[in-house]
């Protein structure tokens, strides 16, 4: 599938980040040849090495964009970092404006020794977008962990959270059953997030049977709906922690902790999910 | 002597300091590559020859910076763990690919000013070095991804703060 290889799938590595490299580092080259065609205008080629760095720049970057666009059109809507993901790529794609323009306006100057102030001006202001830009691409994989262990991954991630209630506020009672509909059209091995009353937990179907357990890992609390399953285990796309999602044991570290599971059950034809006071308190 | 660990990690900034720094080299060298491609195919223009030698130069700065950086993340990864052996690989290979762009720019330094093509010596160890750069950063990039090095390591306490709203089951603080 064309998305599976724009994502890295094939290489076990996401191709966004692979790329990026070289946007930054040709149009950071560009702007430090810029710089040193300013204190030394006696050597020559600069201002044409420094075009040369920068057109190298763009073309990189927008293939960069391309596998960038997919991995932003796969993080979960309601993901605190889709935020950030939303202005990394509003940022990088003024980035590349500015330096389209950079590049027409240099480009009938290349015999220059010294840059002019215009040019160098755009590099400056390219130059601090980029860099801010960047460190928010890099907050996106080490803050939220995105992309990180979505190779492992066989079936699509949950693109939403079901937002439910168990309404027992209202009721008082101990148990509550909360149907979850949409959990009858998953298919083996997908997985639902779902957050009933801030209780916060997948559901994923094995082998024919409908589980439920908490989104969160007990080692740094990476996303289970996002998580692989080998046989009734989950595997924790971060750091590779895996739990029984029968019992919600660890069965491999680093995780130390059991994760809290939920009893899916079908009562009059519905499937849902039972919540206990218990498991409410803990909110 | 923790304030420069925490430095070299990338406490101050919030983000890892190694893969910041890797980006340039790994952009600098195989862009050296293609430059003394292009100069193969010009005529008698020294542009691509100095361009090459200053990407391999600042390729090289980056790379001593990014050296202690990475040594320190390598350092809180634990022995048995696979990525351990991958840090070390990755390691390795980067120390052979910065020593033969060291000798790369070597070998150019007389010629750079005047030549409009790179030579065939100089050529095959962009080729080589490029070669092992790219299977280093692989690997570089496989402990982030497959690993989770790094990841998580500053955000620890927002996620933490997360899962307790979301009703987790939590590890002792």
């Amino acid at each position: 599938m064309l998305k599976d290889a724009l994502e890295g799938k094939p290489l076990r590595h996401p191709i966004h980040p692979m790329l990026v490299h070289f946007p930054i580092g040709f149009l950071v080259l560009s702007f430090l040849l810029d710089l040193v065609s300013m204190a030394f205008p006696e050597v020559p080629n600069l201002v044409r090495g420094s075009f040369y760095a920068m057109l190298l720049g763009i073309i990189t970057a927008l293939l960069a964009a391309v596998p960038g666009f997919v991995d932003y059109s796969d993080i979960r809507r309601d993901h605190p970092g889709k935020t950030t993901a939303t202005r990394h790529m509003t940022l990088n794609l003024m980035v590349v404006a500015i330096y389209g323009l950079n590049l027409w306006i240099r480009s009938s100057a290349l015999s220059h020794p010294k840059i002019s102030l215009l040019p160098l001006l755009l590099s400056i202001i390219g130059i601090g977008l980029l860099s801010v830009s960047g460190y928010l691409g890099g907050r996106l994989v080490y803050d939220q962990g995105i992309a990180v262990g979505r190779h492992k991954r066989r079936t699509a991630t949950p693109q939403d959270t079901l937002y439910l209630s168990t309404g027992y506020l209202a009721s008082g009672a101990e148990i509550s059953f909360v149907p979850v509909p949409d959990a009858e059209q998953l298919g083996n091995g997908e997985t639902l997030r779902v957050e009933i009353d801030k209780l916060v937990m997948t559901i994923a179907r094995i082998d024919n049977q409908l589980y439920g357990f908490q989104e969160f890992c007990t080692h740094r609390f990476g996303p289970l709906s996002e998580g692989s399953f080998h046989g009734f285990n989950v595997q924790c796309p971060w750091h590779n922690s895996c739990f029984d999602i029968r019992t919600g044991k660890v069965t491999n570290g680093p995780a130390k902790v059991d994760l809290q599971t939920f009893k899916i059950e079908m009562r009059d034809g519905k499937v849902g999910v039972l919540v206990t006071k218990e498991h409410d308190q803990k909110t | 002597m923790k304030w420069l660990l925490d430095f070299l990690k990338g406490k101050c900034l919030g983000h890892p300091l190694h893969p910041i720094l890797a980006h340039v080299p790994m952009a600098m060298w195989p862009g050296a590559l293609i430059f003394d491609l292009l100069s193969q195919c010009q005529n008698g223009d020294n542009a691509m020859v100095r361009l090459s030698f200053y990407a391999i130069i600042f390729g090289l700065a980056a790379a001593l910076l990014a050296a202690p950086t990475g040594l320190v993340d390598w350092s809180g990864i634990k022995r048995e763990k696979p990525a351990w052996k991958i840090g070390l690989y990755h390691m390795s290979l980067n120390l052979i690919a910065t020593l033969l762009f060291a000798v790369n720019l070597a070998l150019r330094w007389q010629t750079f000013r005047e030549a409009s093509k790179v030579d065939r010596i100089p050529l095959l160890l962009s080729v080589v070095g490029t070669l092992i750069l790219i299977s280093s950063a692989y690997l570089g990039g496989r402990m982030v991804y497959e690993y989770g090095i790094s990841v998580a390591r500053m955000s620890k306490k927002k996620w933490r703060k997360l899962a307790a709203g979301g009703g987790a089951n939590l590890p002792p603080e």
